[in-house]
C-alpha cells in the first residue's frame, strides 16, 4: 500500500473506530435526516400546487424538487464544516501538533481529516434519497428517479465534491487564521442555502440575484443532479455543468490548499499554530 | 555526522495580538514585540543527552518546537540530523521524535495500540512493517498487557510511556523530549529515567535533548547542561564545568578535633560549627589550587589539632541554576 493511501486509511480507521465508540450517538446521527425529510414531505404535498416544475423536468414534483436540493445542501455544509470543524477539534484536543510532527504533510493532514465526513455525508446523502423514496411510495406518491441518470449522477456527485472541497479546505485555512468565525462558511453556506436553488427555483429570484446565483457551485450543481437523477439526463446533456463544476475545481482547490498552507506557515510563525 | 543538533543565532520574536480597545484607541501604533528566545547557540553531539534548564518562560519551549518545526523562527538557523529546520522540514521529522508531556495529544477514546497505529502511519509505516514495531514499543515501554484499553483509562506514567513509544515509531536519531517525567510519580520517573539512559542512549545511540524543571533528572541523566534564561542560553557544559564557571573556589568540609587558632591565609571560612566533645565542623572556600587548603590543614596541624574528615563539597545544581539565573536577573 502506497504512503498515500495507507495515511488516508489511517484516517478512515480512526475515525471510524472514535465514532464507533460512540455508539448511540453512531446509530442516532440519522434520525435529524429522517425528521426533516418527513417535515418537508409534509410541507410539499400543502404546496405541490403552487409549484411549477423546471422546464426540463417536467411533471417533477415540489417534494422531488426539495429532497435533491436538502441531500445536496447536506453535502455542501458537511464540505464547509468538516474540513474547519476537524482543525478546530485537533486544535482543542491537542492532536494537531502531534500530527505535525509527523512526517505527514499540513495538506494530507487536512484532507485525510475531513475524509471521514465525506464518506458518512455521501452515505448520509443515499439514505435521504432512499427515506424519501420510500416515504413518498408510502403515501402513494412518486419522487421519479430516473436509473439511466445515473452515469451522469455520478460524474457530477464526484465533481460536486471537489468543487466543494476547494471552498471547505478555504475554510480551513480560515480556521486556523481566525480560530473562530470562520466567514467563508457562514457566507457560502448562507448565500447557497438562499440563492442556490435549494428550496426553491432560482428563477424565483430577481434577475441580479440570479446573476450572483451563478458565482455559487452549488446552484451548477443542483440544477445538474436534478436533471439526471429525476429527468434522466445523460453525461452530454450536463456537458455544460459539469465543466462549469470543473472549473470551480480546478481554480478552488489549489487556491485552498495554497491558503491552507500559507495560513498553517502564518500560525507557524506567529506561534498561534495550536491556540484555540 | 558528529553534531545531530545545530543552531545557531536562533531567534524567535513574537507579535502580541492587540485588543479591539487598542485598536480603537491607537490604531497605528506598533505592535508590542516578544523575544521568546535570543541569539541562541547549542550544539549536541551524537549519542548525548543534553539537558535543558530554564525557569519557566526562558524559551524552553520555543526552542523546542523551532526544532520539531511548530514554529518558524525571526533569525538563524537550526539542523536537525543535517537538515535544515525551516527549509528541510519533512527529513527533520523523519528524523527526530518529539515527546510532549502534554496528555491531550492522544485520542482518548482509542486504545494505546489503535493510537500508536494511527501515529505509525503519520510516520511512513505500513502493514506488518507497523505492526511489529507497534507491538515491540508496547512491550519495550511495558504497556503490552494494557494495549487494548482506552487511552483515556490509563495512568499518568503509562500516558506518558505511550507518548515514548510514539515518539520511537520512525526510529528516529533525535529525540526531543519536554518534561518527560513531568506528571509522573517518583518510581515511574525514575523507570522512564533508566529507559532514556539505558535502553535509548546506550543500547540504541540515540541523540536526546531533554528540556526539564527536574535539577536531580538533568544531573543524573544528561552529560552536559544548558540553561537557558530570559530567552538567552546563559551557560553550557558539563556539570563539573558549570560548576566552575559559576563557583571559581572550591568548598571543603572539615572537622577538626581541637580548637584552631586560625592565623589567616589564603581561604576563608564560611561556617564553622562546635560539635560534641571537642570536635568542631569548619566549612571553607579555597582556591582551585590547593594553596589555601594546605595552609588551612597545616595550620590545623601545627595547632596539634587532629583532621577527622576532609570532604569536598559540590555546588548543588540548585544552587548553580539559581545562580545562573539571578546573575541574569540582576544584570537586566
Amino acid at each position: 500500500m502506497s504512503h498515500l493511501a495507507s495515511k488516508l486509511w489511517a484516517f478512515f480507521c480512526r475515525d471510524l473506530q472514535h465514532e464507533v465508540s460512540y455508539r448511540v450517538s453512531f446509530l442516532f446521527q440519522f434520525a435529524g435526516s429522517f425528521f426533516f425529510v418527513t417535515t418537508w414531505f409534509f410541507i410539499s404535498r400543502s404546496l405541490a400546487a403552487a409549484f411549477q416544475p423546471p422546464d426540463e423536468l417536467p411533471g417533477v414534483s415540489y417534494f422531488a424538487f426539495v429532497l435533491v436540493g436538502f441531500a445536496f445542501f447536506q453535502y455542501l455544509q458537511s464540505t464547509l464544516n468538516s474540513f474547519s470543524s476537524k482543525i478546530r477539534q485537533e486544535q482543542l484536543t491537542g492532536t494537531l501538533e502531534a500530527m505535525l510532527v509527523t512526517p505527514t504533510p499540513a495538506a494530507l493532514v487536512i484532507l485525510g481529516s475531513a475524509l471521514w465526513d465525506y464518506l458518512m455525508t455521501t452515505f448520509r446523502v443515499g439514505v435521504v434519497l432512499l427515506l424519501g423514496a420510500g416515504l413518498a411510495r408510502g403515501f402513494g406518491e412518486q419522487v421519479g428517479f430516473q436509473v439511466s441518470g445515473l452515469p451522469a449522477f455520478f460524474v457530477l456527485l464526484a465533481l460536486t465534491i471537489t468543487a466543494f472541497a476547494g471552498i471547505g479546505i478555504l475554510s480551513a485555512a480560515f480556521t486556523v487564521w481566525l480560530k473562530r468565525g470562520d466567514p467563508v462558511n457562514y457566507l457560502i453556506s448562507a448565500l447557497s442555502a438562499l440563492l442556490g436553488g435549494v428550496f426553491f427555483r432560482v428563477e424565483a429570484l430577481p434577475g441580479w440575484l440570479q446573476y450572483i446565483s451563478r458565482l455559487l457551485p452549488i446552484t451548477h450543481a443542483l440544477e445538474a443532479i436534478r436533471k439526471a437523477l429525476l429527468g434522466g439526463a445523460g453525461l452530454a446533456e450536463v456537458a455544460g455543468e459539469m465543466q462549469i463544476l470543473l472549473l470551480f475545481s480546478v481554480v478552488l482547490i489549489p487556491l485552498g490548499l495554497v491558503a491552507f498552507v500559507f495560513s498553517l506557515r502564518q500560525a507557524r510563525v506567529a506561534g498561534t499554530l495550536v491556540q484555540y | 555526522m558528529s553534531m545531530m543538533v545545530q543552531v545557531e543565532g536562533l531567534t524567535k520574536v513574537f507579535v502580541k495580538s492587540r485588543s479591539l480597545r487598542e485598536l480603537a484607541l491607537r490604531p497605528f501604533r506598533r505592535r508590542e514585540r516578544i523575544t521568546a528566545i535570543e541569539d541562541v547557540n547549542l550544539n549536541i553531539r551524537r549519542g548525548e543527552i543534553l539537558g535543558l534548564l530554564g525557569p519557566n518562560g526562558a524559551g524552553k519551549t520555543t526552542l523546542l518546537k523551532i526544532l520539531t518545526g511548530l514554529l518558524v523562527p525571526t533569525r538563524g538557523w537550526g539542523r536537525v540530523a543535517g537538515y535544515d529546520v525551516v527549509r528541510d522540514p519533512t527529513r527533520v521529522r523523519l528524523s527526530l521524535g518529539f515527546v510532549t508531556s502534554e496528555e491531550r495529544s492522544f485520542y482518548w477514546r482509542l486504545t494505546g495500540r489503535e493510537n500508536l497505529h494511527f501515529f505509525g502511519r503519520l510516520s511512513n509505516l505500513t502493514g506488518a512493517g507497523l505492526r511489529l514495531r507497534c507491538q515491540e514499543l508496547l512491550e519495550r515501554v511495558e504497556l503490552d498487557d494494557a494495549a487494548d484499553q482506552r487511552f483515556m483509562t490509563y495512568s499518568s506514567g503509562m500516558k506518558q510511556r505511550l507518548a515514548v513509544a510514539r515518539a520511537l515509531l520512525h526510529d528516529p536519531r533525535v529525540v526531543i523530549m519536554d518534561e518527560p517525567t513531568r506528571s509522573l510519580d517518583p518510581s515511574a520517573a525514575r523507570h522512564l529515567r533508566r529507559f532514556i539512559q539505558e535502553e535509548l542512549c546506550g543500547r540504541q545511540g540515540k541523540t536526546i535533548l531533554l528540556a526539564t524543571h527536574n535539577l536531580e533528572e538533568a544531573e543524573s541523566l544528561c552529560g552536559r547542561i544548558a540553561i537557558i534564561s530570559r530567552a538567552r542560553i546563559r551557560i553550557v557544559g558539563t556539570l563539573d564545568e558549570i560548576r566552575a564557571a559559576e563557583s571559581p573556589r572550591d568548598r571543603y568540609r572539615i572537622v577538626l578535633n581541637g580548637t584552631l587558632s586560625a592565623q589567616g591565609g589564603p581561604y576563608r571560612i564560611v561556617d564553622e560549627v562546635a560539635m560534641e566533645d571537642s570536635r568542631r565542623e569548619y566549612t571553607l572556600e579555597v582556591d582551585r589550587e590547593g594553596e589555601g587548603l594546605t595552609c588551612f590543614l597545616r595550620e590545623a596541624l601545627n595547632t596539634s589539632c587532629r583532621v577527622v574528615s576532609c570532604q569536598r563539597l559540590e555546588l548543588p545544581l540548585q544552587e548553580v541554576f539559581d545562580r545562573v539565573v539571578q546573575a541574569d536577573e540582576e544584570a537586566t
